[in-house]
């Protein structure tokens, strides 16, 4: 091994197991490419900023060339800017050391000789790939004419607009469109060339001696091109009937041209709306913490929502039935059209990140049980409830890793023989569940100084305040729950308090509890 | 009250849940249906499937609608048969006691028109749940474990008989609860049109014979209570 070779490993070796090198590199990236970085959001907003600007400028400096230093001084500085940019777009496009390394490990481990050579030049074209992809060159020119001996190229500021690609989204959709249909725009390039050429051809060859205002093949291919886009300025026109011929034949070619050329951008616009609208709920979605993502938005999943909404819970639904999504998104919903048994869906919507808790309430158990699976799979501390459909499989959902699961048939059935045998509980039963009548259950915690911590049960007074106590919860006993506890019962700190009644009557309740500790 | 005749209508989840628990508490019912392919899955479970058009008013007759059934279900997937049948057999028996189920939220109204004496809403309890679960996770687990589930707390319904000591006596005097490990949740009183009043509304109420007392507390106790005030 040469000396140069072995330095070359020494350095890759460093680079890779370099700490700061990996964190600097690390935060270019979340500066500049990382989609969802807050980092990145203020960046492009302020190149936006600077792109804007030096572009008003160069449009004053037109009528106003004699130099003003604040203005020179400005232009400096963006420039600086925008090299600093392209180097470290260049820096980070690729991991020269990681390239390097992968070719050498390769090469010892399978005893092959290791060509210096051919690993650099690997690594240069994998650089130089990064140079003529067309967002390096609009950053390229952007950048080249500002130097004063490049001083003729300075019609090329104008490419900064075009850097602005780099910092809006829905720009990008422009370029998408652009390189998904590069078969059509070609096919069509091809033959708007042909009719371009054979017209301004035919043109030029019956026109050049009677007409004065045709004298080089350029008028030619100029008059053509008015002519083909339908615009038609008059300045050029046939005098001769061959040349009305051409004239009127390459109005119709040219119209034809043009509403195909509509027709695919239109069309493949359209469908990339839809994305678009999508990637901008997801991005909604993004600024979200601690929301609730319910999967399935019918009768169940809409009651649910609806409830939610109104107590101020950040929800987010997906359902794969557009018309259900669209009646969400109505309500003032965030509301996604996807399949939530893709896996991909759920950690692109941040489940196991952000959210808090999943509802799976779709009306299939196999999908509710996938859900849940995925869910767990994805994070260990979300609470993931689930709607049990068929009650047999009940078991199913907490093997899969579900918080809480249940059947709504269940219920049905216990209130259904309730309501033969004791019609008046089953009445009492329905209004507890459904807090019709504004009788609720509600849960009043005692914190460490609060005015009813360590006194017994009786010091509540709950009958004068028209409050039951239904029992009291202690977290780190077991039996964790004491119904009913008798009216000597100690009350301790973190107890917490499962009373019913009337929320007026239960807040009155929460602020005598409150004010012991002031 | 075990020789009510009771009709479930419509085989499904929902009729084999409230089937199920009839079959516990020793009472027979017919479960009736128009589609013959569910008969082999009714046998496996050991339940009586009739196949019949419950469209035809003769059908309703012949099952002793106006006569001796006293509790009918109607549980069918489409609300439109429920409302149908509910109507139906509403227009034979003015005084039988119907549970309607519905799907949708505009049902529930045409189902109270229809003459249905009680509307169980699978979705609304289902969505209820789940929006109590998050909001407050610990008071449904404490219900879940309690009154639905395996724990010895129940709910029962006491009727006040002429007999009792807590006849004629205010509701202040005989909290009851004191002396048994048991909640007294509310009271219906046959005055009063409201079926059910929960005790923390706060009627001082005058107990007559007839009254009927939900409590919420251990078997035991409740049978306690009972026997002491001869109930």
């Amino acid at each position: 091994m040469s000396a140069i070779t072995s330095f070359f490993v020494r350095l890759a070796y460093y680079l890779d197991s370099s700490e700061r090198y990996h964190r600097a590199k690390e935060f270019c990236r979340t500066l500049l490419e990382y989609q969802h970085s807050k980092l990145k959001f203020y960046f492009d907003i302020f190149m936006v900023i600077l792109v804007v600007i030096s572009v008003l400028f160069l449009l004053y400096e037109v009528k106003h060339p004699e130099e003003l230093i604040l203005l020179d001084a400005f232009i400096q500085v963006s420039l600086v800017i925008f090299i600093i940019e392209y180097l470290l777009r260049f820096w980070i496009y690729s991991d020269n050391h990681k390239l390097f390394l992968e070719r050498y490990d390769y090469a010892i481990n399978n005893n092959l000789p290791f060509s210096l050579g051919r690993t650099l030049l690997a690594i240069l074209k994998k650089k130089l790939e990064y140079v003529i992809s067309p967002l390096a060159i609009i950053d390229l020119l952007a950048i080249l004419p500002s130097f004063r001996p490049l001083r003729f190229l300075r019609i090329f500021i104008l490419f900064r607009i075009f850097k602005l690609f780099r910092y809006a989204r829905s720009m990008k959709t422009f370029t998408a469109i652009i390189t998904e249909k590069k078969f059509e725009l070609f096919t069509l390039a091809i033959f708007a060339s042909f009719v371009i050429f054979t017209g301004s051809s035919a043109i030029y060859i019956f026109e050049t001696q009677q007409n004065p205002k045709i004298n080089t093949l350029f008028d030619a291919v100029y008059w053509a091109i008015v002519t083909m886009g339908t615009v038609g300025y008059g300045d050029i026109v046939p005098v001769t009937t061959e040349g009305m011929v051409v004239a009127m034949l390459l109005i119709i070619f040219g119209v034809a041209t043009i509403a195909f050329l509509t027709s695919i951008i239109v069309s493949s616009f359209q469908s990339k709306l839809v994305e678009l609208k999508e990637s901008r709920t997801f991005a909604d979605v993004d600024k979200l913490q601690n929301y609730i993502v319910i999967c399935g938005y019918g009768r169940v999943g809409e009651v649910v929502a609806k409830m939610l909404h109104e107590d101020g819970y950040k929800l987010v639904i997906i359902d794969n039935d557009e018309s259900k999504i669209k009646l969400a998104q109505q309500r003032g919903l965030i509301g996604i059209v996807a399949d939530a048994s893709k896996s991909r869906i759920l950690g692109e919507l941040g489940v196991g990140k952000r959210a808090s808790q999943i509802i799976c309430a779709t009306n299939s158990d196999e999908l509710n049980v996938f859900i849940t699976l995925t869910a767990r799979s994805l994070s260990k501390q979300i609470i993931i409830i689930a709607r049990v459909i068929k009650n047999t499989n009940k078991k199913k959902y907490f093997l899969a890793g579900a918080t809480y699961a249940f059947s709504a048939d269940e219920t049905i059935g216990l209130m259904g023989a309730q309501y033969i045998t004791q019609p008046i509980s089953y009445a009492a039963l329905d209004e507890m569940l459904t807090e019709n009548t504004g009788v609720i259950f509600d849960m009043l915690t005692l914190h460490e100084h609060a005015y009813y911590a360590n006194k017994p049960v009786e010091s509540l007074k709950l009958s004068e305040k028209r409050l039951l106590l239904f029992g009291i919860l202690r977290k780190n006993e077991t039996p964790s729950f004491q119904f009913n506890p008798a009216p000597d019962f100690m009350l301790h700190p973190q107890d917490m308090l499962i009373i019913m009644g009337r929320k007026h009557h239960i807040n009155i309740l929460r602020k005598l509890n409150d004010q012991g500790s002031i | 009250m075990r020789e009510s005749k009771i009709l479930l209508f419509g085989f499904n989840r929902s009729a084999i849940e409230i089937g199920t628990r009839l079959q516990k508490q020793g009472f027979s019912f017919t479960c009736i249906d128009n589609d013959a392919s569910l008969l082999p899955r009714a046998k496996k479970l050991g339940f009586d499937l009739m196949i019949a058009d419950y469209s035809d008013d003769e059908t309703l007759l012949s099952f002793g609608i106006g006569e001796d059934v006293t509790f009918v279900f109607t549980l069918f997937e489409e609300d439109v048969q429920n409302v149908f049948l509910t109507l139906s057999i509403r227009s034979l028996d003015p005084h039988v006691d119907i549970v309607a189920t519905t799907h949708t939220k505009d049902a529930i109204h045409k189902l109270q028109i229809a003459g249905a004496s009680t509307i169980l809403d699978p979705y609304q309890i289902c969505g209820k749940r789940i929006y109590k679960l998050i909001t407050q996770p610990e008071i449904m687990q404490v219900i879940d474990a309690t009154i639905f589930g395996e724990a010895d707390i129940n709910m029962e319904q006491i009727t006040i008989t002429e007999h009792s000591p807590l006849n004629n006596m205010l509701l202040s005097e005989c909290y009851p609860t004191q002396n048994y490990n048991m909640l007294l949740i509310g009271l219906h009183d046959k005055e009063l049109k409201k079926e059910f009043i929960f005790i923390t509304e706060g009627h001082n109420h005058k107990l007559d014979h007839g009254d009927i007392l939900v409590v919420i507390g251990k078997s035991a106790e409740i049978e306690r209570f009972k026997m002491d005030f001869s109930l």
